[in-house]
């Protein structure tokens, strides 16, 4: 079923700049062993998170909630730096083959589970096994993988199928990926009381309230300077931003979306937002009638007033964008040929025959921004002679209604895509596991079939950036906007920063008086 | 009969005009009723009208109520979502009393086995929490307004039950009962012109005030998302879709609510001035569930 | 009274039956398959298979009850769709949160309506009097989360005094635990107080119009006196009744509340599980609020035979 879709922080998380690091093959920054223990009074931070984590298995559950909380537990091969540049991590080290079939990593010396036990390359195998081998969340990740070997323990061998210029991106990109416990999981205990690498530890989980973690004391890096961290589920981002305000959090990302521009302004509590890597649209259904037509498509392309739907869904905390990869990317490429123009659209449709036309829109609870967004949608239809019905379902629903064709049109988002294959393959291809809408174009099949293997970066740039024009000029999707990031934090904490892919990481953290 | 529940008639308006505080709550029924049906027409903009530059705008000549989240009109929302309440009031109350009345009926009538089974069923209904119950049978049958009015419908029907058995069983053994069945008359034309006119004070009142339950249920179900669902407007939805901003915009969180307050209010007044009159003694085993809605 | 106890203790294991069935029925009714659309975009078919085989979804309906019943009366309610833990502990842990809520909402209550109730009705038609009707009238009919909400704007936005939600265990820090229950007990502990005004208010007026009160009079004891000595005891009794209901179904139909106030008890769980469609938790949640009532009410029952020795086997 449906993988990376939205809830997952999934995806490849890696820039140009990542992925050439790792093909030009054993680029070896050794962190090493971590610095001494710092004692007792560093504090328990708490957190307050917006939703509860489904369960703990980091392999296993695919709400954003959950990673939260495993970013601070588990550890991966590599993972992604402020810049979202793929380093070392467990692996320590990493050489490339000739033909870019056969990828060998070094583990750190030393690495060791909560538990006390030693972290191996056995682990590593275990965990990858599991994921292929059970089909779980991450397992298109590993598409290209023809196996997995640990030839001695601090070694892993992974021979591909085929060159994957984004390997690292995906044995790294996010805690889906995390090296797991093989005794942890087969007690089951994984799911609430999981047994990672990283900086904290579970302490506790109360049910509806909220998550504690503890300091690692066997943890491989820079001791953490906190004790611990709370996770507390606060649903009402009013009541968060009180909590913050009263001091009773220190960090929250779940702040009411109407004030964070002037929060911003302010210094305690500090407000930051980055441009994230997600990506929202409306796709239309070109299985139906009319909206097989291209031309009706662009129409309600011109009817859309992007702005006016950023600010209703996002109070403007959202970049409007016509095509999917954001501003920041070095994939970014741009290109708008969408106008807010009511009388062209309108002069589109009677063109293309179509009149009086009732369209059905599929939104889901899930994510309240889809349900705001759709009732703006609906309003600017309306101005084109479109009457729009929106129906509002909860996301297993959505999900099914989704997969069965059951729509004239939906609004979801994608979070946390770089790679561009990423972000166009599974949704345009006409092969692709989320094209959904039974968009086909085979010029645009044949140029992200050729971008997939392309290890030249400038030749991938140009192939992903004729295959976006074609799919906006075709509004496969239209797109609607990139979110931001927004998190704020008491003034008492210390070397914290927003990141673009949402991992939180208070592995650095410190909290003053 | 019909002389008799003439003088009743004559005898529950004189009462309500008397007691200003019924008089106070027919008024504004009636008023919610020509909003009901007058609502589009009364309201000064449009229900689903997006400007979302003129978000969250506060009471103004323009907008004596401000404006919501997309910048759409609340005093117009306030006055169409009017129609949703009543509709899910009266219709699961329907629900509720023509199940209910019929069951009652039955299992006072026939008694025996009939009676116990139907009424053992009503106990198991009535076991569970009133809201807990309708967002239960909610959660199964997937939000909505129809779903919301079965389920509100259902979650009334043991009580109306529970009334007209107790009436019938008094009507039961009276004399005029007992010649119409001497007399070989059917048992349904006996429920009909005997049994039923003659439980029909209780149960007047008990739909008067089922009717306040109903709308403070759809409410409820409509604040926690399970109602109806957006862009239609309904008052417990906006409180719903509001809860994020009442600390910044205050209007969004007392206009909704003070409407369904005055409704409910309206209903429960008007009940309680029937009861007075009708029906004095009346367990109030309703008033018991009420804090659940 | 044994006989009297005997039987309702079997008529409440009657309908405890029937609840479980109805409970049971809950999941059937479900359009679709459960399982399938509890797990969404979690859906593996190994963890579907498992779910599916735990919750005995592949045996005919009759088995499948006499399974389910059987587990339950050993306390195995199943395991939740979402996380893979059983169901009674999880219920379990959330009883906690909303006993300290439904308490102390109780007390409150009972704290505004007995002075209110009783003075209401002996002195019938003053101002206080007037008060206590208009306060009742108001308190069954404005919404609770409404007024919820009117206090989270008033004591935790424009004032600062007391936190707009969440939630400290009593036994972790009971100074944080009052300061989070206040708000949302008050809010509930209104609507309750507003019902039992009324309901100590008519009590009590019914036994001051009874004969004995009257002869009491008669004999020149002093109205104090006879308030206290007759009035109060013979008016409780009803009472004690009205509060238990009330008692029952805070325990499990705060759900509003318990969202609005993120309060961790049995209302917020049954609402999660209703959102993530864990059919088993919502069961569960049902199940123990529903038999917690019919509890109450026979312990009442019981209790209320022995007060009112009038009531014993009919």
């Amino acid at each position: 079923m449906s993988r990376n879709k939205l809830g997952v922080i999934g995806a490849a998380l890696t820039l140009a700049a990542g992925v050439l690091s790792g093909c030009s093959g054993g680029e070896a920054v050794d962190v090493g062993d971590g610095g001494g223990s710092t004692g007792g009074a560093g504090g328990v931070l708490n957190a307050a998170i917006g939703g509860e984590p489904d369960q703990l298995d980091p392999h296993k559950t695919s709400a954003y909630y959950s990673f939260q909380v495993l970013e601070n537990v588990y550890d991966t091969l590599v993972e992604p730096d402020a810049d979202l540049k793929m380093v070392p991590s467990l692996a320590t080290k990493w050489t490339t083959s000739a033909d870019q079939l056969t990828w060998t990593f070094t583990l750190r010396d030393g690495a060791k589970f909560s538990d006390g036990s030693p972290l191996t390359s056995e682990d590593v195998v275990y965990s990858y096994e599991r994921i292929i081998k059970q089909k779980l969340n991450t397992a298109y990740k590993f598409a290209t993988v023809k196996s997995v070997t640990g030839p001695d323990p601090a070694t892993v061998v992974v021979t591909l199928t085929a060159p994957t210029p984004n390997l690292l991106a995906n044995l790294g990109g996010f805690k889906g990926v995390a090296i797991v416990e093989k005794s942890n999981v087969e007690s089951g205990k994984v799911k609430t009381a999981p047994v990672g690498s990283g900086p904290f530890k579970v302490a506790g989980y109360t049910s509806g309230d909220s998550i504690k973690l503890v300091r690692n004391d066997t943890y491989w890096g820079d001791k953490p300077k906190l004790d611990g961290v709370t996770f507390t589920f606060v649903k009402d981002p009013t009541v968060a931003l009180q909590n913050l305000r009263s001091g009773q959090v220190q960090w929250t990302d779940n702040l009411p979306p109407q004030q964070v521009t002037s929060l911003r302004d302010g210094d305690d509590p500090v407000v930051k937002t980055a441009p994230s890597t997600d990506y929202w649209y409306v796709a239309l259904n070109e299985a139906r009638k009319p909206f097989d037509n291209p031309e009706v498509r662009r129409a309600i392309g011109y009817a859309l007033d992007r702005e006016a739907i950023t600010k209703a869904a996002k109070f403007g905390l959202a970049t409007v964008n016509q095509a999917a990869i954001p501003r920041d990317s070095a994939f970014f490429y741009d290109y708008a040929p969408f106008s807010h123009d009511p009388a062209k659209a309108k002069q589109m449709l009677g063109q293309a025959g179509v009149g009086n036309l009732t369209m059905d829109l599929m939104v889901t609870s899930e994510y309240p921004e889809t349900v705001t967004a759709a009732q703006v949608i609906a309003a600017q239809l309306k101005d084109v002679g479109i009457t729009v019905k929106i129906r509002t379902l909860d996301f297993a629903q959505w999900l099914d209604e989704q997969a069965k064709g059951n729509f004239d049109g939906f609004m979801l988002g994608w979070l946390g895509n770089v790679d561009p294959d990423e972000f166009y393959y599974a949704q345009h291809h006409s092969g692709g596991t989320f094209n959904f809408h039974k968009y086909a174009n085979p010029a645009v099949d044949k140029l992200l079939d050729a971008a997939r293997t392309e290890t030249d970066q400038a030749a991938r740039k140009q192939a992903y950036d004729q295959a976006a024009k074609q799919i906006v000029d075709d509004a496969s999707y239209l797109y609607l906007y990139n979110p931001d990031v927004v998190q704020g934090w008491s003034k008492k904490v210390s070397g914290y920063d927003v990141r673009s892919d949402r991992a939180i990481r208070f592995r650095t953290v410190a909290l003053g008086k | 009969m019909s002389g008799a529940s003439e003088s009743t008639r004559r005898r529950v308006l004189d009462a309500l005009r008397r007691d200003p505080l019924a008089v106070g709550g027919t008024l504004v029924l009636l008023l919610l009723v020509v909003v009901g049906v007058a609502g589009p027409w009364l309201a000064p903009s449009g229900v689903n009208d997006v400007d979302v530059d003129a978000m969250l705008r506060p009471p103004s000549g323009a907008h004596p109520f401000g404006t919501d989240e997309l910048g759409r009109d609340v005093l117009s929302r306030v006055l169409v979502a009017a129609r949703v309440s009543l509709q899910v009031g009266v219709v699961s109350v329907g629900i509720a009393l023509v199940a209910g009345v019929t069951l009652g009926l039955f299992a006072g009538y026939y008694r025996g086995w009939l009676d116990s089974v139907l009424m053992r069923c009503m106990d198991v209904l009535f076991a569970f929490p009133v809201l807990l119950l309708a967002v239960a049978i909610v959660a199964v049958l997937g939000p909505g307004l129809l779903t919301a009015m079965v389920a509100i419908g259902v979650v009334y029907t043991p009580i109306f039950a529970r009334i007209t058995r107790a009436g019938v069983l008094a009507v039961r053994e009276q004399v005029f009962v007992r010649a119409a069945v001497s007399i070989g008359a059917s048992d349904l034309r006996i429920m009909r012109r005997h049994v039923l006119p003659n439980i029909a004070a209780p149960l007047i009142v008990q739909t008067s005030l089922s009717l306040a339950f109903a709308i403070l249920s759809e409410a409820a179900l409509s604040f926690l998302g399970l109602g109806i669902q957006p862009p239609a407007p309904a008052w417990g939805r906006m409180l719903f879709d509001g809860r994020g901003f009442v600390t910044d915009a205050w209007w969004l969180g007392v206009f909704p609510g003070a409407a369904i307050f005055l409704t409910v209010l309206a209903f429960n007044l008007v009940g309680d001035a029937l009861r007075d009159v009708l029906d004095p003694r009346q367990l109030t085993l309703s008033e018991a569930r009420r804090s659940t809605a | 009274m044994t006989r009297f106890v005997l039987r309702r203790v079997l008529q409440s294991a009657v309908v405890l039956l029937g609840v479980t069935l109805v409970v049971f029925l809950l999941l059937q009714l479900v359009p679709g398959d459960p399982v399938r659309v509890a797990l969404g975009t979690r859906f593996d078919p190994q963890t579907y298979e498992a779910l599916r085989a735990r919750a005995g979804l592949d045996q005919p309906l009759p088995v499948q009850y006499a399974s389910y019943l059987g587990h339950a009366l050993t306390g195995d309610l199943g395991v939740s769709f979402r996380t893979g833990q059983p169901v009674s502990r999880i219920v379990l842990d959330r009883l906690p949160a909303t006993l300290s809520l439904a308490l102390t909402a109780v007390v409150f209550a009972l704290l505004v309506a007995f002075p209110l109730g009783i003075v209401a009705a002996v002195r019938s038609g003053s101002a206080v009097d007037h008060a206590a009707r208009v306060f009742s009238q108001f308190g069954v009919s404005v919404p609770d989360f409404w007024m919820g909400i009117m206090g989270i704007i008033l004591f935790a936005g424009v004032l600062g005094w007391l936190p707009p939600s969440g939630y400290v265990a009593l036994t972790e820090d009971p100074g944080r635990w009052a300061s989070h229950v206040a708000l949302p007990a008050v809010t509930v502990g209104l609507v309750t107080a507003s019902i039992l005004t009324r309901f100590i208010r008519s009590s009590v007026l019914e036994v001051l119009s009874a004969d004995y009160v009257r002869t009491a009079e008669a004999k020149g004891l002093r109205n104090r006196v006879v308030i206290l000595r007759h009035v109060l005891r013979n008016a409780l009794i009803p009472v004690v009744t009205v509060v238990a209901v009330q008692l029952a179904s805070l325990l499990g139909g705060v759900i509003v509340i318990e969202v609005l106030f993120a309060w961790p008890g049995i209302g917020r769980l049954t609402f999660d599980a209703v959102q993530a469609r864990d059919y088993p938790v919502l069961q569960g949640a049902v199940l123990l609020v529903a038999a917690l009532f019919l509890l109450v009410n026979l312990l009442v029952d019981i209790l209320y035979a022995r007060l009112d020795p009038r009531i014993t086997v009919k």
